[in-house]
């Protein structure tokens, strides 16, 4: 029922917003509270995605290619920044046998 | 742009150098690159032409400004691979990688002087940030470079998730990525879109987090403290300057203009107050060297924002900028050196005592940076700083009065330093021997600390 008037009115551009917004705030919100640093990877991919989303809304919104664009550039950079993140993991997992980042404290005075 | 290709050039070609096991062969051709930028930008700015005229990009142009950011990341990026050098002849593995990495994070830095569109912005972070992950944890065997890679990347990273945030809200009000067009877009406008404020609110904190002011500014002392000394001056040094007139560009270009500008300003001021009482009150109970260069640095980070909120002097091509950074970076490539010198495993501040004893030279050269970071008058930190809250003084009289205050405070532990270093030790040391390029390399960062004031008139 719902759905079918969704696609009665039509997906307008504020539902994107609202939905990359959502999906942005769980990300930070992610970010902020889990401790398990491969989950926290996941989450910055997550605000990532979002921000994704929101560019290609836009940019069907405005009728040009430049905003769908970006989201390439995004994604290249997404998946060099995911191989340097497992790497430096996977150091460190070799120290403490484990990726939970209350562990990682010894910088501290 | 010949310089941005010549250092990425060079960058390959020394990390491809690494194959011959020979150290000095890799930091050979990537001093001999860095040196030919060098002269290229000199000549470049000297005849206002470039060498290679064909070589253009309209996401990049290579103005005054950029020109001069590019020359002083350079300068700089040389003197820190002078100071790593000793590391490299005693563990000569990884040479390759290190060196490449800072060559093609140099790139990075000059592509964010000279951007003109939000593509090259993004592109031009991400290649100055992603190497300085990997330098950050460069020293494997240490637990402690590891956790500071880790920290780096995650804050880093969140950073950016932010900024492209902010980046596609202002994508969303304005329906462009030029900076000029996204000034013209605004200007249109004839009441600020609630979009536009958001954008512009999570741009400017992904800019607070990546320059290491307060609120944003708990990573910078555990990252600081944790990565190998030659990387913790190349991000105090290189990576703020390129991070700082790159946001200063976006910002005096895009979002400079009446109602937006009073909107983000108000944050702002708040930030830098937090900012400068945050850095100095932590740095005074700090008994670790480098953390406090950590905390030093968000102080620093505090005055100059106070360019963002001087009326005067708000626009890319000022001069102050690049003179504060450039003047910062010689005292930090000074202070860096000598701690590399020491080498104290432990790095506390104590373990300075009896320096003027172990090595004069030494013991002169820390002193001096030290003295030019406080803003004490024969060096040019006390000429930076001048120019500086003068320029602020202007727009928001009060502000600078804080920052005054606050320099006042920073005094009191520079000094702590200084008297440590001419203090004698309790028992006899060892006394230090330098090789002849770190030596060359603490007489140019010296004679800039002493003498670059001297370059200040010709600017205006």
């Amino acid at each position: 029922m719902l759905l079918a008037t969704l696609f009665e009115s039509g997906v307008k551009i504020e539902h994107y917003m609202v939905l990359a917004t959502a999906l942005f705030v769980i990300g930070v919100f992610g970010v902020l509270y889990r401790k398990n640093a491969i989950i926290l990877l996941m989450c910055i991919e997550l605000m990532l995605n979002a921000v994704n989303l929101l560019l290609v809304a836009f940019s069907t919104y405005f009728g040009q290619a430049d905003g769908q664009l970006f989201v390439f550039f995004i994604m290249v950079v997404a998946a060099a920044e995911a191989t340097v993140g497992l790497s430096i993991l996977v150091l460190l997992y070799r120290n403490t046998r484990s990726t939970d980042i209350r562990l990682f404290n010894k910088l501290k005075n | 742009m010949d310089a941005l290709l010549i250092v990425f050039a060079s960058g390959l070609i020394s990390l491809f150098a690494a194959f011959a096991k020979k150290p000095w062969l890799v930091v050979g051709s990537a001093m001999a690159g860095l040196l030919a930028a060098i002269i290229v930008i000199i000549g470049q700015l000297q005849t206002g032409k470039a060498f290679f005229d064909f070589l253009t990009y309209e996401g990049l142009a290579f103005d005054q400004g950029a020109l001069l950011f590019s020359l002083a990341i350079c300068v700089l990026s040389l003197l820190i691979i002078g100071i790593g050098y000793e590391r490299f002849k005693e563990n000569p593995e990884h040479t390759g990688e290190y060196i490449g990495l800072l060559m093609f994070s140099a790139t990075g830095a000059m592509i964010m002087t000279a951007y003109t569109d939000m593509f090259m912005f993004f592109l031009g972070l991400e290649i100055l940030s992603i190497p300085i992950y990997v330098m950050a944890g460069s020293n494997k065997a240490d637990v402690r470079s590891s956790e500071a890679s880790l920290k780096y990347f995650l804050t880093g990273s969140f950073a950016t998730g932010i900024f492209l945030f902010g980046l596609a809200w202002v994508y969303g009000a304005t329906g462009t990525f030029k900076l000029i067009e996204i000034q013209m877009k605004i200007q249109e406008m004839e009441t600020l879109s609630p979009i536009l404020m958001i954008g512009v609110l999570l741009i400017m904190a992904s800019f607070i987090f990546k320059v290491g002011a307060a609120p944003f500014h708990f990573w910078s002392p555990d990252v600081y403290d944790g990565a190998p000394p030659a990387v913790t001056g190349f991000m105090a040094s290189v990576v703020k300057m390129a991070a700082f007139y790159a946001f200063l560009k976006m910002f005096s270009v895009c979002f400079g203009l009446g109602e937006l500008m009073d909107f983000w300003n108000g944050a702002l001021v708040v930030m830098i107050i937090i900012t400068l009482f945050v850095g100095n009150l932590s740095a005074l109970r700090q008994v670790k060297f480098k953390r406090l260069l950590a905390y030093s640095s968000i102080t620093h980070v505090g005055y100059t924002l106070l360019l963002f909120v001087s009326q005067l002097d708000f626009n890319y091509s000022s001069p102050i900028l690049w003179f504060y950074m450039f003047s910062y970076g010689f005292s930090i490539v000074g202070i860096i050196a000598v701690a590399i010198a020491v080498n104290d495993s432990e790095d506390r501040i104590d373990g300075l005592k009896g320096l003027g004893k172990r090595n004069p030279f030494l013991a002169i050269v820390g002193i001096v940076s030290l003295l030019s970071l406080a803003g004490i008058p024969p060096t040019s930190g006390f000429f930076a700083k001048y120019v500086l809250f003068s320029s602020a003084w202007a727009s928001a009289s009060w502000l600078v009065i804080i920052a005054l205050i606050n320099s006042g405070i920073s005094i009191y532990y520079y000094l702590k330093v200084i008297v440590t270093i001419a203090s004698p030790a309790e028992q006899e040391q060892e006394k230090i021997k330098l090789s002849p390029l770190t030596i060359a390399v603490m007489l140019v960062a010296l004679v800039g600390t002493l003498g670059f004031s001297f370059i200040l008139p010709l600017l205006y």
